[in-house]
């Protein structure tokens, strides 16, 4: 039960802070500043936020997880709750750690039913959002200023970032704002609980929708289309909001017409990308195979939430792997990709063009709720490292060849295309099989030997580009680390982060563990991934009931992994419990 | 005359030949297309055909421009995305009714209501000719086909009355036993500033056996001058005549032409210009977008 807080106490000061409340209560908006207090305070932050559950009133938190080390997962248990209703207490009372303080107003919540061992911290916190902003929505204000106390954050950084946050609706918005957090912090009886120290350095805070989106920014990725659907939908945000910025946005009547634009858009000769979650991504199947077929550079991402059909719709899962790697009829090159926190959100997305226009196929971005709406913290990232490669891009009609054999046979697969709008280049990009010209087969097909020929020499040029990556790239293959080690958690994607700090919990008992984590899953080097598993002793982790990844593991290196920590409730991977189940395993 | 008409083919045309029936109507549509990029001098590469399935979606094959042959029903979405990459391009999107009509009506809809400068032909057979003969969205009422052997029972869909209604700027119907009257049609539509929808009855002669080209022309007359395609209610008007008239008088000609800003002239992102022609997005904007979060 309390191998969190033993694991926390272990290795570094961390504290845990829950704000939960009803819609409406500015629950979003003091976590998200709280993330950064905590990131101006020099500390790191992993944040998450649970809401549209099933209660009544509709639940909401918001849980902001602070350290002075990196962190890469949320916490099981919550040091200090700030319950603004009655809900709050109720629904967040099992998540408390041993020793945890509860934030409440007496006047409008009971924490009776609360454990003995909780600390209470009762405060009138409606008097004071009355009194300094005579507006009661500012409790949570209040609250946040009794937290910074507590965790020993500096309350003058705050002023700077409700300036920076408020400015914009006045000065008595911002005062009231920082009267408010200031009574909170000064209120009688509390004290400094906690000892972070933070480095000095200002870290940028970013959910993976948004880091994605700066990524797809930054290889100069112009357009987007897409069709609200969480937990995509902030992406899209993000995109409409910086619409003056030098991107399209285009919300489309489906997420069929989101592919398709996308499509249209990239054979046009514009990065482009489309975004949905599994919903959406079952309308894309078809146009991701003309992708496929015509050899269109897109990117599209796919932000898993708990399936099948509407499921949970605000919850998580790492259940549509084997759908994003077989999704359309037919064969053709893919590249799939899952990032495995926040700033490789950034990183995979900077390169997915890269790798799309390099090999003319679609690039799948794989996300989960987890990590498309969770808070991280990042490091600098270095943005020359961020290249811009187009692949073969012929811009000059030759004057000894006929037509331009957009569908050229090569070595590598990889055939020159033509941008619309150059002269001497056209062609007609044809879904139907076609010749080196674009030119259709299909319809003389027949069992015609030439024709039958042409198909055969189209498919596997298509085909060889799969050879070419794996020869060409060094990303298809996961990362290891512990190489040596007796055991080894095996895991993709946003269970990477908690898997991580369960590694490191398992190590301080002195169990043997190593971490081998997936961010590209498609295609995979066989080989070398074989060579990299062989004679271990592996547990796999991951999102899903058929445990998808040991699946996918076994069909491409033989081996099979018969220890699995499956989840499929919707819910995260919190690091203790992986450590918790693992631990189980290595231990009977 | 003949001189010059080989030229023109050997400019436009890409000596694919089309795997239509022998007097299957698109014949007509690809004379009057060819007609009208060739009268409007067109820059080839800067024309992009737009195609999806069914017999008509061979038609960006037969010319020399660019061309994208899509999948069913989704020429508009993908025409759109290459419009909003490269607004230079002339962008023509080619395909039958049931692509336009049945699997793909959603985006006539929102094409039309954004108004999208693109100019969308549907050769309209009232059949569905390369799956052998079943009904259509266009088809009549009592039609029997293969999938409707004891008569067609539903309503057909009025493509005209419908693009009007979804906000489309330039409605019109042709015909392709007409293929000067068509080429007009095609022009005017791709000269248009934004939404231009072009139905076009091209007979399916192998499968419809009660839609042929006898029996347009008994029908069929020309909207003149005394229409005022400016008017809505004029538009709904004779969009409705066929149907009050029990098919006894089918209007064609230009039903409905306003003039209205297009997406592209509205849009924050695409009124600057040419996607295309936008500067890339520098590391100075990149870092600022990242420090939005600090």
């Amino acid at each position: 039960m309390c191998a969190g807080n033993r694991y926390t106490s272990v290795f570094m000061t961390s504290v845990t802070v829950r704000i939960a409340g009803a819609n409406g209560d500015g629950i979003e908006s003091s976590g998200a500043l709280l993330n950064k207090i905590a990131s101006r305070n020099g500390l790191h932050v992993y944040a998450y936020r649970g809401y549209q559950s099933i209660i009544r009133g509709g639940h909401l938190w918001y849980q902001v997880r602070i350290a002075d080390t990196p962190i890469s997962s949320y916490g099981e248990t919550i040091d200090i709750l700030i319950a603004l209703n009655q809900d709050a207490i109720e629904n967040q009372k099992s998540h408390l750690s041993k020793d945890a303080i509860v934030i409440y107003d007496p006047s409008k919540v009971n924490a009776d039913s609360l454990p003995q061992n909780i600390k209470r911290l009762p405060m009138p916190l409606l008097d004071i959002a009355i009194q300094q902003a005579g507006d009661p929505v500012m409790r949570n204000t209040a609250a946040l200023g009794a937290v910074l106390k507590l965790i020993g954050l500096d309350i003058s950084l705050f002023d700077d970032i409700i300036r920076k946050t408020f400015g914009r609706k006045g000065e008595k918005v911002v005062s009231a704002n920082i009267n408010t957090a200031q009574a909170g912090y000064n209120y009688q009886g509390i004290e400094k609980k906690y000892s972070l120290k933070g480095d000095g350095k200002v870290r940028a805070v970013l959910d993976g929708n948004t880091a994605l989106a700066i990524g797809a920014y930054a290889a100069d990725c112009k357009m987007y289309f897409a069709y609200p659907m969480t937990p995509a939908s902030s992406i899209l945000h993000w995109f409409a909001a910086h619409e003056d910025k030098g991107v399209v946005f285009k919300q489309t009547e489906d997420e069929i017409a989101a592919i398709n634009m996308t499509v249209g858009a990239a054979s046009a000769g514009v990065r482009a990308m489309c975004g949905t979650s599994g919903g959406g991504f079952s309308l894309m199947v078809e146009g991701l195979g003309m992708a496929g077929m015509i050899e269109a550079p897109i990117v599209v991402v796919e932000s898993q939430r708990a399936g099948p059909s509407t499921g949970l719709p605000t919850k998580t899962s790492q259940a549509d792997l084997m759908f994003v790697l077989h999704a359309s009829q037919g064969e053709f090159p893919r590249i799939v990709v899952a990032p495995r926190s926040v700033e490789e959100c950034f990183t995979v997305a900077a390169d997915a063009f890269n790798l799309a226009e390099r090999y003319q196929c679609p690039v799948i971005i794989l996300l989960d709720q987890v990590i498309s709406e969770s808070f991280e913290t990042i490091e600098d990232i270095d943005l020359s490292k961020v290249k811009i490669d187009r692949g073969k891009i012929e811009t000059q009609a030759s004057t000894s060849v006929g037509r331009f054999a957009r569908y050229a046979i090569t070595d590598d697969g990889v055939s020159p295309r033509s941008i619309p709008g150059t002269p001497g280049l056209e062609f007609v990009a044809a879904t139907d099989e076609h010749d080196e010209y674009g030119d259709l087969v299909s319809d003389m097909y027949a069992g015609i030997d030439k024709y039958v020929e042409i198909r055969e020499r189209m498919y596997e040029k298509r085909m060889k580009k799969l050879d070419t990556m794996l020869k060409n790239e060094t990303v298809f293959v996961p990362e290891v680390s512990n190489a040596s080690a007796k055991h080894f958690i095996v895991c993709y994607g946003s269970t990477t982060g908690p898997a991580k700090e369960a590694v490191d919990m398992l190590n301080a008992e002195g169990k043997d563990f190593g971490l081998i984590s997936f961010s590209y899953l498609w295609p995979i080097d066989a080989e070398k991934t074989k060579h990299m598993l062989e004679g271990k002793h592996i547990i796999d982790v991951e999102g899903s009931y058929n445990a998808q990844l040991a699946q996918l593991i076994r069909m491409t290196t033989g081996i099979e992994i018969k220890e699995k920590v499956r989840k499929w409730n919707g819910e995260p991977f919190y690091a203790e419990e992986i450590y918790r189940k693992v631990k189980e395993i290595v231990d009977a | 005359m003949a001189t010059q008409t080989t030229q023109v083919k050997q400019i436009y045309t890409s000596g694919v030949k089309p795997v239509w029936c022998p007097g299957c109507g698109d014949y007509g549509v690809q004379v009057a297309i060819l007609k009208a990029i060739t009268e409007l001098s067109l820059d080839k590469s800067s024309t992009l055909l737009v195609s999806g399935i069914g017999c008509s979606s061979a038609m960006p094959h037969v010319f020399s421009t660019y061309g994208i042959h899509s999948i069913h029903g989704r020429v508009l979405p993908v025409a759109t995305g290459a419009k909003f990459a490269n607004d230079d391009l002339t962008v023509i999107g080619t395909t039958g009714d049931g692509d336009a009509y049945g699997i793909g009506v959603a985006h006539l809809i929102h094409a039309a209501r954004r108004n999208i400068d693109i100019t969308y032909i549907v050769m309209n057979n009232q059949i569905y000719g390369l799956t052998t003969g079943q009904a259509s969205p266009t088809s009549l009422v009592g039609a029997k086909t293969k999938s409707t052997p004891f008569g067609d029972i539903e309503e057909p869909v009025n493509p005209i009355a419908l693009a009007i209604s979804s906000g489309a700027t330039f409605v019109a119907r042709g015909f392709s036993g007409d293929p000067a009257h068509l080429a007009e049609l095609i022009k005017q539509g791709i000269v248009h500033k934004g939404f231009a929808l072009i139905d076009v009855f091209s007979p399916c002669v192998t499968f419809n056996t009660l839609n042929t080209y006898d029996w347009f022309r008994q029908r069929i007359y020309k909207l003149d001058a005394t229409h005022d395609a400016s008017n809505l209610a004029s538009a709904f008007d004779k969009a409705t005549e066929a149907e009050r008239s029990n098919w006894a008088k089918i209007p064609i000609g230009i039903f409905y032409n306003i003039d209205k800003p297009t997406y592209s002239e509205l849009d924050v992102a695409l009124k600057k210009g040419s996607t295309i022609k936008q500067p890339q997005h520098t590391k100075e904007q990149v870092q600022e977008l990242i420090d939005e979060n600090k």
